[in-house]
């Protein structure tokens, strides 16, 4: 294995932009395929050794994470990892892998996963939700132990500087945790443009490339690695011409000076012709809290306030969620801040509350979930009733198929307050808004405008539930066309009911952080966009470039079309026609081969 | 043999990082200790991890602590008192 080990190129989506040159840090967190095989009676001493080696590595991993954690992140945090290593040191678990290799005579690895798998069954009976996730810490361990066997090194704890992250799939919650300081860059083999992991890229500002299919298996720790996402591309072991070739347009890059050295506008967005649109800012993470003001959003339109709870790991009380209201309210400052209700269930409940569902996507999730679990929803809504007091905010009830949706949410938004007042507790009034995400909802949205304060339109969702389309699901992503004149009709139908209801309507999906569907946007209707912070200068740029009325025009012509390749090729020719100078060909939709 | 009856009053339960400190705390002592759900569903040894987690203690779960050797007395009297502070280690910073 002495031969220089040769340049490969994989390609993929860029999700967040940047160009980076780093090393290779694998994480794992898929599931890794181990194999059966027997051993001959002599072999059992050394299949015994190497379970053994294998543990003690893990266990120096582990104690060497801990450190950097209590210093990292501090003692409460650290803990988790002492129950990681107590886990390893544990006779039981220990006992039964070495009776197992010797009385089956089998590899260790498959002793571990079997005695492992035992233990994850009886965890997955356990009757309490919270307790019976905390099978993960089991999975998370063993997963180690199978690493550890088949002596790779996964060297979490040397976060060098330009860390480039490799997963095969990267949890939003790892991704919330990445050490900001040394992790350069993200890449994953799978996900989309509107997975978590791409949103929070976006969002932190970390360049990520994703939907490499094989490149996690074939990356090393510590290899070289070039990520660079403008072209969705990720080059292994560059070779010395291509290296330099990279490190030139890095230094011209940071010459060039992208948008951190152009000053930034913060006064109202007028179109050409005087129509003004509200831009607000998405946010989930602190990290993001900075862009809010930097960039000139008027104020938080979503606050996806269950990644509260994939950061801390668990429920919060209604102190810490206060806490989190609170500090949200400042920062939005006269503007507001728009909470959404914890929007649980799907991708995120693997790390967090429900047990696994079949099809998350349409199980109990968002505001079913709150419906069900009423102590969850009632602790959040106290607090976010309370924190008002202290700034302005509001509440959007996530995933609202009807009116009854609303009106059992409304019942215990009701009920609290009068609760709090009777108790004495200082509360400030909020208003209560809908997200429009689901096709049904679109249907009825008349009649749901009559009972709320605003709509909320969450494109990622509306094109998922509209196309029936699994997002973060790379086999169908050419399925997943945010274009489509479907998804279109439903956005225009929303935006009128809530006009004609006299309500504000906010468009806060991925698809307004895009200039061009910005403007599509405007053309529909919509006059108030919310999206990830860090787009808002370009989407400023573009919709102050734009006339209303011709964008409407436009918008017009997409909604009769019959297919996304022709609302695609359509905006393509009209907008590169009318606005040269503003959408160059490159952010504009590919013409389809 | 010493025994008490304590109920766990920790919001998430005897979760991972509580276990964690119980048998860190537990390990110190040559005597054994015992763990029983008082509705008779499981019992664990309180210096295996596994074995506490599998005891799937929720919050407001009443468990029987058996103690038995030489330093029984003190080893009940300290887990006793990582139950009062529902696992959280004594900080006088914090309230």
């Amino acid at each position: 294995m002495k031969t220089e080990p040769r340049e490969i190129r994989w390609h993929g989506l860029g999700v967040s932009e940047g160009l980076v040159i780093g090393r290779v840090l694998r994480m794992h967190n898929g599931t890794k395929y181990v194999y059966r095989t027997t051993v001959e009676e002599a072999e059992i001493e050394h299949e015994l050794r190497r379970f053994h080696a294998a543990v003690r590595l893990a266990r120096r991993q582990l104690t060497a994470i801990k450190e950097r954690a209590e210093k990292e992140l501090g003692r409460d945090h650290a803990y988790i990892f002492d129950a990681h290593l107590l886990l390893l040191e544990d006779e039981k678990l220990i006992g039964d892998v070495e009776q197992f290799i010797t009385e089956e005579r089998i590899n260790a690895e498959w002793a571990v996963k079997v005695v492992s798998d035992h233990l994850l069954v009886v965890y997955s009976e356990i009757k309490d939700d919270y307790l019976r996730e905390r099978g993960s810490d089991i999975e998370d361990v063993v997963q180690r132990l199978v690493v550890a066997l088949s002596g790779e090194r996964p060297k979490q704890s040397s976060l060098s500087e330009h860390s480039v992250i490799v997963s095969h799939d990267l949890l939003p919650s790892a991704v919330a945790e990445l050490d900001l300081e040394h992790a350069r860059a993200i890449a994953t083999d799978l996900g989309g443009w509107t997975s978590h992991t791409a949103i929070l890229a976006r969002g932190l500002g970390v360049p990520a490339v994703v939907g490499l299919r094989d490149f996690y298996r074939r990356a090393r720790t510590g290899d070289v690695v070039i990520v660079d996402s403008f072209r969705g591309d990720v080059v292994l072991h560059p070779s010395p011409q291509t290296l330099e070739q990279y490190q030139t347009e890095v230094a011209s890059r940071a010459l060039g000076g992208r948008t951190e050295l152009a000053p930034l506008e913060t006064g109202p967005v007028l179109t050409q012709d005087g129509v003004e649109i509200i831009l607000r800012a998405n946010v989930e993470l602190p990290a993001e809290f900075d862009g809010v003001r930097k960039y000139g959003a008027r104020g938080v339109g979503l606050y996806r306030s269950e990644f509260l709870l994939t950061r801390l790991g668990g429920m919060l009380s209604e102190e810490e969620q206060y806490a989190a209201y609170v500090a949200v309210a400042k920062l939005a400052a006269g503007e507001g801040a728009i909470v959404r209700l914890f929007d649980l269930g799907g991708e995120q409940a693997r790390n967090s509350l429900s047990e696994s569902e079949r099809n998350p996507a349409l199980g109990l999730r968002a505001i079913r979930f709150g419906l069900r679990h009423e102590p969850t929803i009632r602790t959040q809504v106290r607090a976010i009733l309370r924190a008002a007091n202290e700034g302005r905010l509001d509440i959007v009830l996530p995933m609202i198929v009807d009116v009854h949706d609303v009106q059992r949410a409304r019942e215990i938004i009701k009920q609290e307050q009068v609760r709090l007042a009777e108790e004495g507790i200082p509360q400030g009034s909020v208003r209560v808004g809908a997200m429009i995400e689901v096709p049904a909802a679109v249907l009825t949205a008349e009649k749901i405008a009559r009972t709320v304060d605003f709509f909320e339109l969450g494109t990622n969702d509306l094109v998922q539930y509209t196309l029936a389309v699994d997002r973060g699901n790379d086999e169908v992503a050419e399925w997943f066309r945010t274009l489509h004149p479907a998804v279109l009709q439903g956005i225009a139908q929303s935006l009128k009911a809530a006009q004609q209801a006299g309500i504000p309507a906010i468009v806060c999906g991925e698809m307004a952080s895009t200039p061009v569907y910005a403007a599509l946007l405007v053309g529909l209707g919509a006059t108030d966009l919310s999206m990830t912070p860090s787009s808002i200068p370009r989407v400023r740029r573009a919709l102050t470039s734009i006339d209303s009325k011709s964008v409407s025009r436009i918008a017009a012509e997409c909604l009769s079309c019959a297919t996304a390749n022709e609302v695609e090729e359509l905006i393509r020719d009209r907008f590169g026609r009318q606005w040269p100078d503003v959408f160059d060909p490159d952010s504009l939709p590919l013409p389809k081969g | 043999m010493v025994e008490r009856t304590l109920r766990v009053e920790a919001r998430l339960g005897l979760h991972a990082r509580a276990a964690a400190r119980l048998v860190r705390v537990a390990s110190r002592f040559r005597s054994s200790l015992r763990l029983e759900r008082c509705d008779g569903g499981a019992t664990a040894d309180a210096k295996s991890i596994l074995s506490v987690l599998m005891l799937a203690a929720s919050c407001g779960t009443e468990l029987r602590i058996v103690a038995e050797g030489v330093d029984e007395e003190q080893a009940i009297r300290e887990v006793g008192e990582l139950f009062a502070a529902s696992f959280e280690e004594a900080d006088p910073s914090v309230k």
